[in-house]
């Protein structure tokens, strides 16, 4: 196991966006957290990233506690609808990513093959499109050192082919050790994609792991024959 | 391979980018050649016109003093442009990574928010510095002229504005990190310098703490460099303030922390900062810089005062806006002050304009105690000052040498090509190299 997450809630005033949620992330894996819009994942993500602060909740690894400043080295997160430093070239942020964040500078090449991002790399952030600009979040937050890699969305705003592209570059480097932690509403591109998933309804876990796993809780919950279709699963479950 | 360069320098560079393609700076410079000398022009004008230029009153120029004359003008184009200009550079640096999701990524990288609000700062100094050159390359054009220049009092004049550009550049930062929006922290910052003139206002008018508070004022605190006058408690103050404005900052950077704990450090941040300015007070050191030695006494003056060591205690029956208690503070109480730091002084009226305490008895009174002996005087200037304590501490004054005396540096020249330097040939560089430097970043 990379880490686990236990007992993590947030409020926004009177609305609760994450109520308790605890799930494990084992290393390596392609893990995907799963929900309608408005379950929750992206406050999850916010929360586990650093960017939003949690009300309660741990995260541990190692069998310690990870503090807020210790987590920087356990994970990156990537989140999604963001245009960072909207002026300068799609060059000059893979870079700074690599000098900042003490990235991986071996692996530029490779990432800007396998994501397309040539013909985009002198071209001002704030100018590309919403799918160009995921590319460009994808190869930074590939670049990244981190064991684990958070993505919210990764899909959005990308046609059928550019998926299929960055599932396999995604899957590659997952071949490699780096665990990938993807939040994706669409479930069809997650039952694809991912190893195992963490199914996010309201706020809460409705629970976690591979597809069979999710079905045998879903036929015993329900006392029906065990079904085959994530989707069916996840409507089961939620 | 990891990147040789520590982490804070990519930072730098990379806000010295987003400063390079960030218009408001941009906007900045080319505002600053015509605000710089259109007061240039005009301080070098007057300053020939009352050197003797046409015809005019031959010996008024004498005591002319460049630094009064022609920078403390020229220079207020800065102090202009610090509070109109500045803060929207300074806002659009902080807020922009806020706006656009970069902070999210930038704040992963485990840097200490203030060490990431540092950098912030240094790189919009040194565009401040950026902005400063017509200033400076107005020296050099005086200088072509004839002027006279002393280094202490431009240097000083130069670390005001500068020190001025950090107080705004950590109020802007505050206010960006503070608020939502850009437009927000821009009404936030410019109401706190709306504020500030607030409290100078009140401060001429009630005198007492409100006076001694506006003394801190950026305002109050150019017009003393603008004097060629340095005082330690003013820097200071001046230096825990930008300090705090950047810990605000730095605070309500992190997006990770509860507002709950953002709030109560920063309540942490304000004791400290109030504490800082209070110990701060306390110094009473400070230089004066100027060629014509303009907050200070003449030197005999100053010798004999220094051989009074009996507390001095002065008890001045005027109003705060009674136009005498000015004279006698400007021209005289500033300047013992500074010789003497433990003097006290004393105001007492019943009204702040003293209109209507003319009459009463005492009123325009001047007493000075001194150990057990006082004495009484009604005069507001530096020599009568001088006279009464003399008297009163049984000294013999000094005698008066006109060696000591600042005969002026008068030039009766026009601001020949000032006008094409600062109207034409800065706004083009500005616009050329804008042009080429924005295009060459991006």
């Amino acid at each position: 196991m990379l880490f686990e997450v236990t007992g993590l809630s947030k409020r926004f005033g009177a609305i609760a966006a994450l109520r308790d949620v605890s799930f494990r992330v084992r290393e390596g894996e392609v893990l995907g957290l799963i929900g309608p819009n408005g379950a929750g994942k992206s406050t999850l993500f916010e929360c586990l990233g650093g960017a939003l602060p949690s009300d309660s909740g741990v995260i541990r690894a190692g069998g310690r506690t990870v503090g807020a400043r210790e987590r920087p080295s356990l994970l990156f997160y990537v989140p999604d609808s963001i245009a960072p430093w909207p002026t300068q070239t799609a060059r000059w942020a893979l870079d700074f990513t690599i000098g900042f964040f003490h990235g991986q500078s071996q692996l530029r090449d490779e990432v800007v093959e396998q994501l397309d991002l040539r013909p985009l790399l002198n071209q001002p952030i704030g100018t590309l499109s919403k799918g160009q600009r995921k590319r460009v979040l994808l190869g930074i937050g590939l670049l990244t050192r981190q064991p684990a890699l958070l993505i919210d969305e990764p899909f959005e705003g990308l046609d059928l082919r550019q998926r299929r592209d960055i599932a396999a570059a995604l899957r590659a480097h997952a071949a490699r050790g780096r665990t990938l932690f993807l939040s994706i509403h669409q479930i069809n591109d997650a039952a694809r994609f991912c190893d195992r998933f963490v199914l996010l309804s309201s706020g809460r876990v409705c629970g976690e792991g591979t597809v069979e796993e999710l079905a045998g809780l879903a036929a015993a919950r329900d006392q029906t024959t065990p079904l085959q279709d994530l989707e069916e699963v996840f409507l089961a479950l939620t | 391979m990891r990147s040789r360069r520590p982490p804070f320098l990519w930072l730098l560079e990379k806000e010295w980018r987003e400063l390079l393609v960030s218009k408001s700076w941009w906007v900045l410079l080319l505002g600053m050649g015509p605000l710089v000398g259109m007061s240039f022009i005009s301080a070098v004008r007057t300053y020939a016109e009352v050197s003797g230029l046409n015809g005019t009153a031959a010996g008024v120029g004498e005591a002319l003093s460049p630094l009064i004359g022609v920078w403390a003008p020229t220079f207020s184009a800065c102090e202009l442009a610090a509070v109109f200009l500045l803060p929207f550079v300074a806002i659009r640096l902080v807020a922009g990574d806020h706006q656009s999701g970069a902070l999210k990524l930038e704040l992963q990288q485990g840097l200490s928010p203030f060490t990431r609000i540092w950098a912030k700062a240094l790189i919009l100094l040194a565009g401040w510095v950026v902005a400063m050159l017509p200033s400076l390359s107005a020296i050099l054009l005086w200088r072509s002229y004839g002027g006279s220049t002393y280094a202490p009092e431009l240097l000083t004049l130069t670390a005001g504005h500068l020190l001025n550009a950090g107080l705004t550049i950590a109020l802007a930062a505050a206010m960006a990190a503070l608020s939502e929006h850009p437009s927000t922290a821009a009404i936030l910052t410019l109401s706190f310098t709306v504020g500030t003139w607030i409290l100078n206002f009140f401060g001429a008018i009630q005198g007492g703490w409100w006076e001694r508070a506006a003394g801190y004022t950026p305002a109050a605190m150019v017009a003393e460099f603008q004097h060629g006058l340095v005082r330690l408690d003013t820097v200071l103050i001046a230096l825990v303030l930008i300090l705090s404005g950047l810990g605000f900052a730095a605070v309500w950077m992190r997006l990770g922390v509860a507002v709950s704990r953002r709030v109560y450090e920063s309540a942490g941040v304000s004791l400290l900062a109030a504490a800082g300015i209070l110990a701060c007070t306390f110094a009473t050191a400070s230089w004066d810089t100027s060629e014509s030695r303009g907050n200070s006494f003449p030197e005999p003056d100053e010798q004999a005062l220094r051989q009074i060591h009996t507390p001095l205690r002065i008890e001045v029956h005027l109003a705060p806006e009674d136009p005498r208690r000015s004279d006698l503070d400007h021209r005289a109480l500033s300047k013992l002050r500074r010789v003497m730091p433990q003097l006290k002084v004393q105001y007492i009226s019943a009204t702040s304009t003293g209109l209507f305490e003319q009459t009463s008895a005492g009123y325009g009174e001047i007493w000075y105690f001194l150990g057990s002996r006082k004495t009484m005087s009604r005069v507001t200037t530096a020599e009568g000052v001088l006279e009464t304590i003399y008297s009163l501490a049984g000294i013999a004054p000094p005698v008066e040498s006109d060696d000591a005396v600042f005969r002026g540096h008068p030039l009766a020249v026009a601001p020949k090509g000032a006008g094409v330097i600062f109207y034409a040939l800065w706004p083009a560089l500005v616009v050329a190299a804008a042009a080429v430097v924005r295009k060459s970043v991006k």
